[in-house]
């Protein structure tokens, strides 16, 4: 699973610690996310896609060998 | 959100604190038969109390985790629980040879290496999520 956070957090100008207040998680919590090392529930993905103005779709995208 | 979970944390290392407290003198008074079997078994029932104080606490701060800090101690507690049934069959298989040592594998012991299994599970874990 593959993900663009870093990007979308980019464009907003946010740090891991900003976006992990809005989202309700840790700071190590969120980088473990971005990282692809945890697959955030379906709730905190909405929520993450919320804030971000955009989709969950766009934020996560399945790899190539995940079919 | 975040002073929830950092009573919750508080309150859990404390409730810790005073199971120790009262776990190490309860050990002592029983171990050296200072008291009558009666008070015996009445100062033995204080450690259980604070004890499940203490999980109850643990509880209470596991439900305002996170999702990866709920993973992680999930998984800690899973690692924990399979090496712990591990070491139970190995100690039961070896009884049956007629093989046992007490001092090292007794009931205060094996609650010690249960803990330590707990704490391994935890580490790998946090390694695993980057924690």
């Amino acid at each position: 699973m593959k993900n663009t956070i870093k990007v979308e957090r980019a464009k907003k100008n946010w740090t891991q610690a900003e976006l992990a207040k809005h989202i309700g998680v840790s700071r190590q919590g969120l980088n473990s996310i971005e990282t692809g090392k945890f697959i955030p529930s379906t709730v905190l993905a909405l929520r993450m896609a919320k804030v971000f103005d955009t989709t969950v779709e766009a934020l996560f995208q399945l790899d190539d060998t995940e079919g | 959100m975040e002073q929830s979970v950092k009573i919750a944390n508080r309150n859990s290392i404390i409730s810790a604190l005073i199971y120790g407290a009262t776990y190490v003198p309860t050990v002592w008074l029983l171990k050296h038969h200072v008291l009558s079997r009666p008070v015996s078994l009445v100062v033995a029932i204080v450690p259980v109390i604070t004890f499940s104080i203490f999980i109850f606490k643990l509880i209470k701060a596991y439900a305002v985790m996170d999702e990866v800090k709920q993973r992680v101690q999930f998984e800690a507690v899973v690692i924990g629980f399979a090496l712990t049934t591990l070491l139970l069959m190995i100690l039961f298989l070896l009884s049956m040879c007629g093989i046992s040592n007490p001092g090292w594998f007794g009931y205060a012991q094996l609650g010690g290496y249960c803990w330590l299994f707990y704490f391994v599970g935890w580490g790998i874990s946090i390694k695993k999520y980057g924690l």
